[in-house]
């Protein structure tokens, strides 16, 4: 069996544990053990030491890639800004001089950046090391039928240059989409597919402009492919959906709602996995495409001899 | 008629200073704007960012821009760097500027409880209210993180503290 560290990060265990669990159930049945990565903290988050000073950046980052290192494992996380943070700084600290610096810090603590972990995104994972085929495989319903807007984030993206698994053309990603058909779905391409949804320093610094954004990549989802649900693989990207579906609404900007999920917990809910522990989090509701989702009609019969 | 004035001085200062907090390629820019084509702040709405804000740095004006909140908006998500076809890359320029900014204090007010939160917790988004939702979902109220952590959370301060952000007297 795979095993890999789960870097939890901020967003996902305090906001959304939801998806935790969905990592907690999924990666396992996949054969992918998850080691906790104990005391590790924040990446840390852009607007914290990042905009402060490079090398408290690389420091803050580089102590938790050392309790991967020394437990001897690559590094897995499902929030986007966190897998920037950390593949970054590890780009950075391949520069000898950054290192020693660094490393300076570090020693205070008694650590030492090695550079020996490797940084992965949860959606790495799953496409490249588990594999459409096998996730395939690991399904208890199927979604046949079901149209699926997919939103893969900014930061699993670019630059492309620090990081281990690349999309052929990063301006077109089809990772997510790939991942969303193993299920059963389809997942279109759309115009605004690679567009921020506007979370982030973005939505601290002006939420106006932040919603400005965001409004009209939801408007490019409704019109051009009125989806059953919205599926990402970024925790920041999910909060965003969520929430700032309800704040559009309020004001009469939309008129609809579209059910939102972490990639893992739609995976999880055709793994046949319980909704409470899964998927229990939202504020725009998504109790009915569960339903569906874990509807009888759906179920795949595995007694069926598949014309063995 | 008298031209823009400019202070070859002011200009290499600025520069130095941006290059100082890692903005390493902005002198390999020629302001082609391909940057501020697919960057996600401009769209929205914040100008200085992407090639106007590294106009600015190049022509020397780095005081005059000090209060500006665009580079704030910048989501550091490096498309910028993707498609700069002179490897500057931009984002690294943006949050050298901030940076500069912070050294400075010209930071939102909105950026203190995330620092506190850091050093308090290791983590910079926390809340109480996390153990409900835990518990709710069948996880342990407290992760396996630097919140429930002493020796972590001493690491994290002990980093912090001697940082720049410490001596700014952020904790």
């Amino acid at each position: 069996m795979e095993k890999i560290g789960l870097y939890l990060g901020c967003n996902i265990p305090f906001k959304a544990p939801d998806i935790e669990q969905s990592f907690r159930k999924v990666f396992p049945a996949l054969g992918v053990e998850l080691t906790d990565l104990p005391g590790a903290g924040c990446c840390p988050a852009w607007g914290t030491a990042p905009s402060f000073d490079l090398n408290t950046w690389c420091a803050v980052s580089g102590r938790n890639i050392t309790i991967a290192e020394e437990l001897g494992v690559d590094v897995m996380t499902g929030c986007n800004s966190c897998f920037g943070i950390l593949s970054e700084a590890k780009h950075f600290m391949e520069k000898p001089d950054r290192k020693k610096a660094v490393n300076a810090i570090l020693g205070q603590v008694g650590r030492e950046f090695k550079g020996t972990s490797d940084i992965y995104h949860a959606s790495n994972i799953l496409h490249e090391v588990i594999g459409v085929e096998k996730i395939k495989e690991s399904l208890k319903y199927q979604l046949e039928g079901l149209k699926i807007a997919v939103q893969p984030g900014c930061h699993i993206l670019w630059p492309s240059d620090v990081m281990k698994v690349k999309e052929k053309n990063s301006f077109y990603p089809t990772h997510l989409r790939d991942l969303c058909e193993a299920l059963g779905a389809e997942a279109p391409e759309y115009s605004r597919l690679e567009a921020c949804c506007g979370m982030g320093g973005m939505r601290s610094t002006d939420v106006e402009k932040s919603l400005g954004l965001f409004t009209e990549k939801l408007r490019s989802i409704k019109e051009e492919l009125d989806p059953d649900m919205i599926v990402t693989t970024c925790s920041s990207c999910f909060l965003q959906f969520d929430m700032s579906q309800q704040i559009l609404k309020e004001r009469g900007v939309i008129d609809y709602e579209i059910p939102v999920f972490y990639y893992t917990q739609l995976l999880a809910l055709a793994m046949g996995f319980d909704p409470k522990e899964v998927a229990a989090i939202s504020q725009t509701r998504r109790d009915g495409v569960i339903a569906e989702i874990q509807s009888e009609k759906r179920k795949i019969n595995e007694e069926e001899p598949h014309g063995v | 008629m008298p031209a823009i004035i400019i202070e070859q001085e002011k200009i290499n200062e600025a520069v130095k200073t941006i290059m100082d907090l890692g903005g390493t390629g902005i002198l390999k820019c020629v302001q082609c704007g391909a940057c501020s084509a697919v960057c996600p702040g401009v769209k929205a709405g914040f100008p200085l960012l992407c090639r106007l804000l590294i106009k600015n740095i190049l022509d020397g004006r780095l005081e005059e821009i000090i209060e500006e909140s665009s580079s704030w908006g910048c989501q550091a998500c490096n498309r910028c760097t993707e498609v700069c076809p002179q490897n500057v890359r931009p984002q690294e320029v943006v949050f050298a500027f901030r940076r500069y900014q912070a050294g400075e204090l010209a930071i939102s007010t909105s950026t203190t409880t995330s620092q506190m939160n850091l050093y308090e917790t290791g983590h910079a988004v926390y809340s109480e209210s996390s153990k409900e939702l835990r518990k709710k979902v069948g996880l342990p109220e407290v992760p396996p993180t630097s919140v429930g952590d002493a020796k972590a959370q001493k690491e994290i301060q002990t980093i912090l503290e001697q940082s720049p952000m410490g001596e700014l007297g952020l904790f």
